[in-house]
């Protein structure tokens, strides 16, 4: 829509007409979200409903906000437009402060620390390289799959897969060079690592805004408190939220995971899960390697999938993403027209990047990056600067793919 | 609607009810519901939480291991 038919409109109607939207989604999501939260409250525990609430409202943050890295990423690669890239570093520095207050009173809180070594390089390489392939990093996989979005459903699958075969590989790349983890709230005090977090993150908006002006002559506001169009209720039920509407319920929602599931929002450990269940479903033995004899994720594959943090999380914000793009009558709108192959082989070895590196760099976009950086874990940083590089490549690649580099 | 739907209705139901499906047949197949029904002798996931027994839920190792 133009700012002229915006303008337009806006002045023609004394209140915006609401958008049209898909009762039968929306009616489907929510009952889901019912039948999953009566069944996981009386056979598991009422914290895992909470959970299941909260992932929810995680994916209807992430859908209504068009919250999404890859995208995000690629804009300021192609474009020098950096609104989303600022956005995701405003989530950091949020997250930051909110998070160290309760990791430091509460030691039992997991923090989303990992060793920082040759595993986690080449894992967020790996990632970074996929997700531009792939389409999504681990939460917009996870909230596209969840809006309908067929090409991500094979996305998905690689995702998986490549999770299955990283978990198998795992251990050994944990024996090429690296060090324990580094956690900034041990080394440097949480003030010392709260105000170094910042800072740091300061000096990079400020870095790609004065890119943006250099390029563009302005700098596109990330964090306007105002929507775009129509009012606060209507926006906030029917989307698309600004920025910062997004940031603040990813922000406070994501503090929420780590109080209630006493370990730091993920996403990608339960796909490596899932892909585990069924091969054991198959007959295969998992325990022949390694990473599944290891007490958390050996117990994990014996028990419900309705008592895994992760996986019950995912099923909230899979249908929160469906719940808040039912509300957009937007389901499934971004699987118009003919795929071409090469995008779908691009799908295939997008997942297949991406799950593998996950595994070897202890997580996704959410896991290690956002929780990497919000637990002040030096990983996380790392994380960061890697997987760039592999993003920066595999935008160089997306046309070999059918894909638009912008 | 003041557009045609682009999906069918059936195939969503139909996923919905096979993920649904599928994680419930793995839950009524685990432990966890083992203990529900008053089974004893099986470790669940709840109680290696209660007993703060596992670390790194990313999957990495303990830093001791």
């Amino acid at each position: 829509m133009t700012s002229a038919t915006t303008s337009s409109a806006a002045a023609t109607a004394a209140a915006p007409s609401r958008p049209q939207g898909d009762r039968f989604i929306v009616s489907v999501a929510l009952g889901a979200l019912a039948v999953l939260g009566a069944f996981i409250a009386v056979e598991t525990a009422p914290f895992l409903a909470v959970l299941l609430a909260l992932g929810a409202v995680l994916g209807i943050a992430l859908y209504h906000g068009a919250f999404s890295f890859t995208g995000g990423w690629r804009r300021q690669v192609v474009q020098q437009r950096s609104s989303g890239l600022r956005a995701q570093l405003a989530l950091f520095a949020l997250a930051s402060v909110l998070f160290a207050p309760f990791l430091v009173a509460d030691p039992t809180l997991n923090a989303a620390v990992a060793p920082v070594g040759t595993s986690l390089l080449l894992g967020a390489f790996l990632f970074g390289l996929g997700m531009q392939l792939g389409g999504g990093c681990g939460s917009g996989t996870m909230f596209t799959v969840g809006a309908g979005n067929i090409r991500m459903v094979l996305t998905l699958i690689f995702f998986i897969v490549g999770s299955v075969v990283g978990t198998m590989h795992l251990p050994w790349w944990l024996e090429q060079p690296g060090t324990d983890p580094i956690h900034l709230l041990e080394v440097a005090g949480p003030w010392g690592a709260v105000a170094g977090q910042l800072a740091l993150l300061g000096l990079l908006v400020a870095w790609l805004a004065r890119r943006e002006r250099q390029r563009h002559g302005n700098v596109e506001p990330a964090l306007t408190l105002r929507p775009a169009s129509g009012g606060f209720w209507q926006t906030l039920v029917y989307g698309p939220w600004p920025f910062s509407w997004a940031v603040a319920v990813l922000g406070v929602g994501s503090l929420a995971v780590l109080l209630v599931a006493e370990e730091t929002w993920g996403i990608t450990f339960a796909f490596a899960l899932w892909g585990a269940k069924i091969l054991q479903a198959v007959g295969v033995d998992m325990a022949q390697w390694t990473f599944w004899t290891w007490d958390y994720p050996a117990l994990a594959l014996s028990d419900s999938v309705f008592v895994n943090i992760t996986s019950v999380t995912n099923f909230g914000l899979f249908f929160g993403a469906m719940l808040a793009a039912g509300l957009a009558g937007r389901y499934n709108k971004a699987s118009q027209g003919r795929i071409p192959p090469r995008s779908l082989l691009a799908a295939v070895l997008g997942g297949l990047l991406m799950g593998y590196g996950a595994r070897l760099a202890f997580g996704c976009n959410i896991g290690a990056l956002f929780g990497g950086i919000a637990s002040a874990s030096l990983h996380g940083w790392i994380w960061l600067v890697a997987a760039w590089i592999g993003s920066y490549l595999g935008v160089q690649l997306r046309p070999y793919f059918a894909l638009a580099k912008e | 609607m003041a557009e045609a739907r682009n999906y069918k209705r059936w195939r969503v139901l139909a996923a919905v009810v096979v993920i649904i499906g599928i994680a419930g047949a793995d839950h009524f197949t685990s432990p966890t519901f083992l203990a529900n029904l008053g089974i004893g002798g099986v470790e669940t996931v709840l109680d290696q939480r209660r007993g703060g027994e596992a670390c790194a839920p990313c999957g990495a190792p303990c830093p001791s291991d």
